[in-house]
């Protein structure tokens, strides 16, 4: 199912990609041909970008280690969440200050995710860690919900600031909180990239393949994944302080079941098993979005639908669709993806060793039985 | 402080949503013990299972319109086995849930298309007496007294198909180790696809039965679907009497907490699993080396 990165293949760094991406959106964002929308909306691209951040932390957890968390929108509506209180009820000299914000939402969710990790990673896997994630993000979800004087109940937080950059209100601008938002998710998911590149990261991609051969070689897999889960927990915090800024609202949908929903479509839209997937994901959903929603109201149920095609036939999503085009061709990629035997023999002519010179020529290539000649 | 009627009320209420928490999650839970996969669109049958009860009662009348309900869950429910779930079946299980639960974004908006945003509501006939007295208390009829006949009865005939039928051999065979099974040369795509209609036709009598009890609205399936993972995780995956457990604990507990704490109404069933994580993780009656 996965094929190593193959460094010698990609055009750019994946970083590279990123920052072109980032620097287009605000000018296709939300482009709609079917009713001749030509130019973009800056307000599409933000949530684009900020959710690209929210996805591509949750993939650090599915797509990288393998676990499919169905509830990271609590660490998302955790931040969201501390900055808006923050915000609106500190004074002072340390008032309204975005960093002093930052932190608080990442301590508080850090500590949640610590605590989760503690209880449900050792206990669960598989689907099982998918229904009880879901489940401890509806705690999340009700005590915004409920606990009105606090968090507003289900109207939410209205009316927060943005904060000032530098003592000036360089944010009040819409395209400036653009580039704002832009340069801290690239910065965070320079981050994260630096996470799965590392050793670490090296380690949770051998426990996604094989969690038993992985604690054979002697490493501690659950508190692997433990630290993983924490880890993961950082990019929806930050984005879901960037988001209350963005939004200067925030509600308790933040924390819901849709939101959770959400990132997995996106990076499995995207390809979750790569870096640009989730980042691709968020901009591809949020442009489906957009432009269906514009000729029904019932957009959800046609990306529902997109969205399973995407798993019943290409898994490994969009980025494995460019995989596979720039790999075989446009022919055999389309092939690939409704023909189960395509995929098993050209799979199979990927393993295989290759060919030395002096076999090369008494034998003919070795090809799976009944594959017509090439 | 609180009254004797009060709480016999709230216990008859936490005993009626305990039933049906108890037919939605032991649906689900035959499905994930036998195929190991989870269906997010366990929700959406539950809440079809209501809407369809919504649609049939003006021309075929009350008590057949929930027959008619689950039925057509249940024959949904193998139709989408068979076209959508089949396929995942090479693949690892969180696949079907991905599936499953794009599936159940498309089966909202489906009841939002057909049946509009707000909610639709469906009468017990006028002729069934509102409240029956039985020792001496007042039960209501329908609540407390039909659904809980209804739902002993479907308990009784599942139970009876699991272990006193050559089916019930075969599914229960299939739980502990489905490929073995399979080499026994038994069709276990058949069987898969049985297990599947029956859950779902359970989730869909579920929904046509609460339908004269709750508001009908699409958002129905996502409420529904988390308290059933809930009650799974509390008692046990895979088990028989650990979602009859599960569902009668969380449905009693909810209610009275209605009455010692309504804001934490929501919270109790996770409070309870949370526990239950940190005791016993594989839940109360969790068959042992399943998901661990």
């Amino acid at each position: 199912m996965t094929r190593p990165p193959g460094r010698a293949d990609v055009m750019f760094h994946p970083l590279v990609w990123i920052a072109l991406l980032f620097v287009a959106l605000p000018f296709v964002a939300g482009v709609n041909p079917f009713v001749g929308q030509w130019s973009g909306f800056v307000g599409i691209a933000t949530t684009m970008v900020i959710f690209a951040l929210f996805a591509s932390g949750f993939n650090l957890l599915f797509g990288h280690v393998g676990e499919l968390s169905f509830g990271h929108a609590m660490f998302f509506s955790i931040g969201a969440y501390i900055t808006a209180l923050y915000t609106l009820h500190v004074g002072g000299p340390l008032g309204g200050n975005l960093i002093v914000a930052l932190v608080l939402a990442l301590v508080t969710a850090l500590l949640w995710a610590w605590l989760l990790a503690r209880i449900i990673v050792p206990r669960s896997s598989g689907i099982y860690f998918s229904m009880i994630t879901l489940a401890f993000a509806q705690v999340i979800f009700f005590i915004s919900y409920r606990w009105s004087e606090l968090t507003g109940g289900e109207d939410g937080l209205q009316n927060i600031a943005r904060p000032t950059l530098f003592g000036a209100d360089l944010l009040r601008d819409s395209t400036h909180f653009y580039w704002f938002a832009a340069a801290i998710v690239f910065l965070a998911l320079c981050g994260l990239y630096w996470i799965i590149a590392s050793p670490f990261g090296s380690v949770l991609h051998a426990i996604r393949e094989n969690k038993q051969r992985a604690r054979f070689l002697g490493y501690d897999v659950d508190k692997y994944r433990v630290n993983a889960f924490v880890l993961s927990a950082i990019f929806p915090a930050i984005a879901g302080w960037l988001w209350t800024y963005y939004q200067q609202a925030i509600n308790p949908d933040a924390g819901s079941v849709g939101y959770s929903g959400n990132v997995v479509m996106m990076s499995v839209l995207g390809g979750y098993q790569t870096i640009l997937g989730p980042i691709l994901g968020a901009s591809v959903y949020y442009e489906l979005q957009n432009n269906v929603s514009q000729l029904t109201k019932y957009w959800e149920a046609w990306v529902g639908i997109v969205f399973a095609l995407f798993v019943l036939l290409g898994p490994r999503g969009i980025m494995g669709l460019v995989d596979d085009i720039r790999h075989y061709g446009i022919a055999t990629a389309l092939e690939r993806i409704f023909s189960r035997r395509a995929r098993v023999v050209t799979d199979m002519q990927e393993e295989l060793p290759p060919v030395d010179e002096e076999t090369a020529h008494s034998a003919p290539p070795a090809r799976a039985a009944g594959e017509p000649a090439p | 402080m609180l009254s004797g009627p009060q709480l016999l009320d709230q216990f008859v209420n936490g005993v009626t949503l305990g039933m049906l928490y108890i037919l939605v999650a032991l649906g689900l839970n035959i499905i994930l013990g036998l195929m190991g996969v989870i269906n997010f669109s366990h929700g959406a049958f539950f809440m079809l299972g209501a809407y369809l009860m919504y649609q049939f009662e003006h021309s075929v009348g009350f008590w057949a319109a929930i027959l008619i309900a689950a039925v057509l869950v249940g024959v949904l429910g193998m139709a989408f086995e068979s076209t959508l779930i089949r396929p995942l079946y090479r693949r690892i299980p969180e696949y079907t849930l991905l599936l499953t639960f794009g599936t159940a974004l498309i089966f909202a908006q489906i009841c939002r298309r057909v049946w509009g945003d707000d909610a639709v509501r469906v009468d017990t006939p006028a002729y069934i007496p509102q409240s029956i007295s039985l020792f001496g208390l007042q039960y209501p009829f329908y609540r407390g007294f039909f659904l809980v006949l209804v739902t002993i009865v479907i308990l009784a005939a599942v139970w009876l198909l699991l272990n006193k039928t050559n089916i019930g051999i075969i599914i229960r065979a299939g739980t502990r180790d489905a490929e073995m099974v399979k080499i026994l040369g038994i069709n276990m795509p058949r069987m898969f696809t049985l297990v599947f209609g029956i859950g779902s036709l359970m989730a869909g009598l579920a929904g046509a039965l609460a339908a004269p009890i709750y508001a009908i609205q699409p958002s129905l399936a996502s409420q529904w679907i988390v308290l059933t993972f809930v009650i799974v995780i509390v008692g046990g995956i895979g088990s028989f009497w650990g979602a009859i457990v599960g569902g009668l604990i969380i449905g009693i507990v909810t209610s009275f907490m209605a009455l010692l704490w309504p804001p934490a109404v929501e919270m109790t069933g996770y409070m309870i699993m949370g526990l239950i994580l940190l005791v016993r993780p594989r839940g109360l009656f969790g068959v042992e080396g399943l998901f661990e």
